[in-house]
């Protein structure tokens, strides 16, 4: 009977053992990892920088948007766009002092290419229906094994702000130039001229805000 | 001694797939609130005593246990609170596949072979978790109306890990048709020895099952363990000891906390206290001190250990709600 008493104290001690000492373990366990906790924030941001990722697009585990990709995205969307506006005012110019017909088909085909431009600008910006197709598009690569497609790299939010503002402005010229097109006269057309001056200097200003927030090169 | 198994069971809830022997040393080491939940081992120890004209162990109901017992008018039937509190601690179980319906009735093979491992697969670590858990709480609180979670969340593992071996035959990119997509690497042989090991659990985990198999039952239940030292070799295998600088593990800019997402060590750090509470010895100590009153010191002594189980589980349900979320959403993370 006594060697039972003893052999149970003896467990006893032993159970006191294992799990003051178990304890202690976790209590430093537990210690090391609240102090490791606390460089959470700044480890995810190296991070980020060492792999030039843009924190706001970030999506754990996938390959993320770097600042260069949103730039080539922007100039993927804008360049053609400046291009194409270019080629069609300057078919304007010379058609809005001796053809009506010719220089309202002319701004048809402005406007035509001004919302082309704000379409494929609001794709790019930074909303939740956007963010889960590139999630998609980034995901899929991923599994493929293939590059990121560039149509998965879309503005951070900061960006999206100017965005929106690029696409307001675009709009409010696209409406003129629109009201522009509907002209009875080459008098009347050419009234709308300053106005229409006015609004791509607007535009214009964005678009440089625009790189300046991507560190694109102007055109 | 004469004993009618048929009789012995009908009116208990048995435990499904986590139990613990009964460390019965004897005469003088009789202890009637050791392990009164325990159907398979209390029987056992029913019969031990009895052979050495030991007092037969009765089964102390706690405060808690008696007021759960307590029925309520709901609607036009009486509920006893207990049924009530179990399927609203039970429903976390199905939260795994519950993630992956839609994939399922979409049909969508990518969701599944992007991210049924980590939605099933960590499910199924998180039933497991939570079916191991429920001996050791008992034991601290000497609560015992929670026992019937262990056989729930044992059948939802099995359901996920059998659900994640399933998806993982049919859409993994592994060669080597299903057999190398199930056991192809050695990671992969382990779940599918986990998974091969679960399905007898499964299949016997219900009273006609425990009564048809009498003794065996509780040995054949001992599976559990080595599916939960396999689970650590499964684990290891799959992220290794150590983890990329400033990554999760994948090899792209990770969340800042590399340490905290490696499944292993989540997996250690829950096991250590479920290991602890399961060692003969710290359950006698642990049953000395309540029955001295100072049950204060069991929970003073156990709040590391449990902290640090908190801890790792934490980062392993956070792991299952942003993967099972992004499944749910059919936009599946790689990670």
């Amino acid at each position: 009977m006594s060697a039972t008493y003893a052999r149970n104290d003896q467990e006893e001690r032993a159970g006191r053992v294992i799990l003051v000492v178990t304890s202690l373990l976790a209590a430093l366990l537990v210690i090391a990892g609240l102090i490791y906790a606390r460089g959470t924030g700044e480890r995810h941001q190296a991070a980020l920088a060492a792999a030039g990722c843009e924190p706001s697009l970030f999506i754990s585990g996938l390959p993320c948007t770097t600042e260069q990709m949103m730039a080539s995205q922007y100039e993927a969307i804008a360049t053609p766009a400046t291009q194409q506006l270019n080629t069609e005012m300057a078919a304007y110019a010379v058609d809005e002092r001796r053809d009506l017909a010719a220089a309202e088909a002319d701004l048809s085909a402005e406007v035509a290419t001004e919302q082309a431009f704000g379409k494929s600008l609001a794709a790019a910006t930074f909303t939740p229906q956007n963010r889960a197709a590139a999630a998609a598009l980034i995901q899929n690569a991923a599994s493929s094994g293939t590059p990121v497609p560039l149509a998965a790299s879309i503005f951070t939010p900061q960006v999206t702000a100017i965005a929106d503002a690029l696409i307001q402005a675009n709009q409010a010229r696209a409406e003129l130039t629109a009201e522009q097109a509907r002209s009875s006269s080459l008098t009347q057309l050419r009234s709308f001229n300053q106005r229409v001056q006015v609004a791509s200097v607007a535009v214009q200003t964005e678009m440089t805000l625009i790189r300046k927030a991507l560190d694109s090169p102007s055109p | 001694m004469a004993r009618s198994t048929r009789g012995r069971w009908t009116d208990e809830e048995p435990a499904a797939y986590d139990y613990q022997p009964v460390p019965y040393a004897g005469p003088g080491t009789y202890e009637p609130d050791l392990y009164p939940d325990d159907a398979v081992a209390t029987r056992q120890a029913k019969e031990e005593s009895a052979d050495d004209n030991q007092p037969p162990r009765r089964t102390a109901k706690s405060r808690l246990d008696e007021w759960m017992e307590v029925d309520f008018k709901f609607g036009g039937s009486r509920i006893k609170r207990k049924a009530v509190a179990l399927v609203l601690l039970g429903a976390p179980g199905l939260v795994p596949l519950f993630f992956m319906l839609p994939a399922l009735i979409t049909l969508n093979s990518n969701t599944f072979a992007v991210s049924v491992d980590d939605t099933l697969g960590t499910g199924a670590e998180l039933c497991l978790f939570l079916c191991l858990l429920v001996t050791p709480l008992s034991t601290i609180t000497r609560q015992h109306w929670f026992v019937p979670l262990r056989r729930w969340y044992g059948i939802m593992m099995a359901c996920c890990a059998i659900g994640d071996a399933t998806a993982a035959g049919i859409t993994d990119n592994f060669a080597g048709g299903v057999f190398g997509r199930l056991a192809g690497h050695v990671f992969e042989l382990m779940g599918f020895i986990m998974v091969m090991l679960v399905i007898p659990l499964l299949i016997t985990g219900n009273p006609w099952a425990q009564r048809k198999l009498g003794r065996y039952w509780k040995q054949l239940h001992r599976l559990i363990y080595v599916i939960w030292g396999l689970l650590a070799a499964h684990l290891m295998l799959l992220e290794g000891f150590g983890f990329e600088s400033g990554s999760n593990g994948s090899g792209v800019a990770g969340d800042g906390d590399p340490i905290f997402h490696q499944r292993f060590y989540q997996y250690s750090v829950c096991s250590l206290f479920l290991l602890t509470l399961r060692l003969p010895p710290v359950k006698r100590w642990i049953v000395a001190r309540q029955r001295e009153g100072r049950n204060w010191l069991v929970y003073l002594t156990i709040l590391p250990i449990f902290a640090l189980f908190v801890f790792g589980f934490i980062f392993i349900v956070n792991e299952e709600i942003f993967k099972g979320l992004d499944s749910f959403a059919e936009h599946p993370s790689g990670e």
